[in-house]
């Protein structure tokens, strides 16, 4: 396999190395001409549960918001979040962090997402509104085999108690 | 690899579909295939750069298409997998060009620059770093793109033949009075609207044959065939199609949602043509323009044209196109130019008319060649009123239509425009004519 590839990594000038902000600069209108049609999809579709758009001038990042599922401890509650594009978009994933404090097993406390999606499982075909649907659903689907916040994870099982204790970590995250 | 050496790893198990299919069997007739272009966009788009497939690469095994460039790019950054089904993908290797489907697009979109051109110039306006505030334009930009592309509807009204059709008619048309509205506010500057006008069409012409075309995709061929249909099938497949740009298909949602607006509140369309008399009776130099936003408005009135009769405006409706003849609800739409090169620039009607020269006419059906030219000598002598040179006074007008982009044929002045569009129009969106104007 290797060296089918090869010759294209040459070409390329060896970018494979660091491919994910090398890109050049006619690639990178690419990747804002991709953004803004993904904006523009958003716009049309006007998803329910899900928002997206530019964070100020800067097309590379955006803020969503999603609310959490229905029917789950999450329901009543509203999530921003931060999208940070790289360069190699959509080849790579962007980085998504909550911005709202969000108590949930694969969720740290600076707001890190452990998704695979995001990670190792990312695709090209992935995009803003797939990912905020996928994060959504992550928020009603925990998976507890692999927590980034360990309390949470411990805690899930007893959803009565899990409710309480979310609630009480709102109240004091209030006003952040 | 499995696709490169069947017999050395497995053998081919066929499904039963698989073992049974056949070839989609070539239209020859005049069938025609109604494709939602939604759907149309949808086969024709790269999922990763979200554009229009350019040199079509197609995945062996679990066929699913990309950009050479995009899918090339995918595997060298990523997991070699399919980025849409992630079915395992060795290396480039596993996938094929794919000139059937490259030939099948150009077929569709015969110009690749100008789709190109039109969707930068959408993109450009839809530049958030110009705030919220360039956003609500852009939106309104795709809405326009989209109201220019959308089908001709025929409005008949049969005598008894069932309330709620007739209604959703009126609703149809009153939608697309409101989108009109957005267009007026830069009708004539607006130089993009003839580009993607002559795409478009060809587009359109050809979209009714895609949909037999492109489950069988190598019949490319066969796309000819059926457009030569005549116009009845093709307002019949109004229905189903929704002619939009394909790049911002995505528009048809919001203006279907304004067709509900409209339809369900028939007071706010109702109350646009009220200024109308007012300014029709003002002389400024922004007057031109004020007329036509007129002329869209009563558009929008056409449905209860008696109001627009007591207006007592001068509007091609009360030109003389007979309100008491047969057929009144046979509406036509029409996007009047001058001719490109009889009416250049420096032509003085268009030197005085200046950015005011396309206009944008809905009327019946049944009115000629002549009402139309009539109509224009009237609204131009009023529009330009004292700015109008001396030698363009009581100008008779040549009518032209043109069903081929730089093809214009000169209309006879006793045809219909209904005769008009059958014989030379047949797409179903607005027709295309041009004016000039000859001294007597």
């Amino acid at each position: 396999m290797a060296q089918n590839i090869s010759p294209e990594q040459s070409g390329a000038g060896g970018s494979s190395k660091h491919n994910d902000d090398s890109l050049p600069i006619k690639d990178n209108h690419a990747v804002s001409k991709r953004l803004h049609k993904e904006l523009m999809n958003l716009m049309m579709a006007n998803e329910k549960g899900i928002s997206a758009f530019p964070d100020g001038e800067n097309i590379f990042k955006w803020v969503g918001t999603i609310a959490g599922p229905i029917n789950t401890v999450y329901s009543s509650q509203t999530y921003r979040l931060s999208l940070d594009f790289p360069n190699s978009y959509p080849y790579a994933a962007p980085v998504v962090k909550f911005l709202t404090p969000c108590f949930h097993p694969n969720v740290d406390l600076q707001g890190a997402i452990c998704l695979d999606i995001l990670k190792d499982k990312w695709s090209a075909l992935y995009d803003v509104r797939t990912i905020l649907l996928s994060i959504q659903s992550l928020l009603g689907e925990p998976n507890n085999e692999s927590p980034l916040n360990a309390q949470a994870a411990m805690m899930w099982n007893d959803q009565n108690e899990y409710k309480k204790y979310l609630d009480a970590f709102y109240e004091k995250h209030k006003d952040t | 690899m499995a696709s490169l050496e069947p017999t050395q790893n497995k053998t081919w198990d066929l499904s039963l579909y698989e073992l049974q299919r056949k070839p989609q069997e070539i239209i020859t007739d005049s069938t025609e295939i109604a494709v939602s272009p939604r759907s149309l966009h949808s086969e024709l788009m790269c999922p990763i750069c979200l554009d229009m497939l350019k040199k079509t690469m197609t995945t062996k095994e679990c066929l699913h298409r990309f950009c050479s460039d995009c899918i090339v790019t995918a595997l060298r950054s990523g997991n070699k997998e399919c980025p849409t089904c992630r079915k395992k993908l060795v290396s480039k290797r596993s996938l094929r060009a794919d000139p059937n489907f490259d030939l099948l697009i150009s077929k569709i979109y015969p110009s690749r620059e100008e789709y190109e051109a039109s969707q930068e110039k959408i993109m450009a306006k839809f530049n958030p770093t110009q705030s919220q505030k360039a956003l609500v334009n852009s939106i309104n930009e795709g809405i326009k793109l989209q109201s220019q592309n959308r089908p001709q509807r025929f409005r008949t009204n049969k005598g008894g033949g069932g309330g709620g059709a007739a209604a959703n008619n009126n609703g149809g048309g009153n939608a697309s009075n409101s989108n009109r509205g957005v267009n007026a506010h830069d009708t004539a500057s607006n130089d993009s609207n003839s580009n993607t006008n002559g795409n478009e069409r060809e587009s359109r012409d050809t979209s009714g044959a895609t949909g037999a075309a492109a489950p069988a995709a190598s019949a490319a061929a066969a796309t000819t065939t059926p457009v030569s249909s005549s116009s009845s099938s093709s307002s019949n497949a109004t229905n189903t199609t929704t002619t939009t740009q394909a790049g911002t298909s995505g528009a048809s949602t919001s203006s279907n949602r304004m067709q509900v607006d409209d339809a369900s509140n028939p007071p706010s369309v109702r109350s646009t043509p009220s200024p109308v008399p007012s300014n029709s009776s003002s002389t400024k130099p922004k007057r031109a323009m004020s007329v036509m936003t007129s002329e869209r408005s009563e558009e929008s009135e056409s449905d209860s044209q008696m109001d627009c009769r007591t207006e007592g405006d001068s509007n091609i409706d009360t030109e003389g196109e007979g309100n008491g003849e047969l057929g009144i609800n046979d509406e036509i739409e029409l996007v009047f130019k001058p001719h490109p090169t009889e009416m250049s620039p420096d032509n003085q009607l268009i030197r005085a008319l200046k950015d005011n020269c396309v206009r944008y006419i809905k009327t019946t059906a049944n009115a000629t060649v002549d009402h139309l030219s009539k109509y224009l000598a009237i609204r131009l002598t009023l529009d330009l009123g004292a700015d109008l040179p001396e030698a363009c006074r009581l100008l008779n007008f040549c009518i032209y239509v043109a069903p081929q982009p730089q093809q214009l044929v000169i209309l006879n002045g006793n045809q219909t425009l209904h005769q008009v569009n059958d014989k030379f129009w047949k797409v179903n969106k607005p027709m295309e004519m041009y004016y000039s104007w000859k001294k007597t």
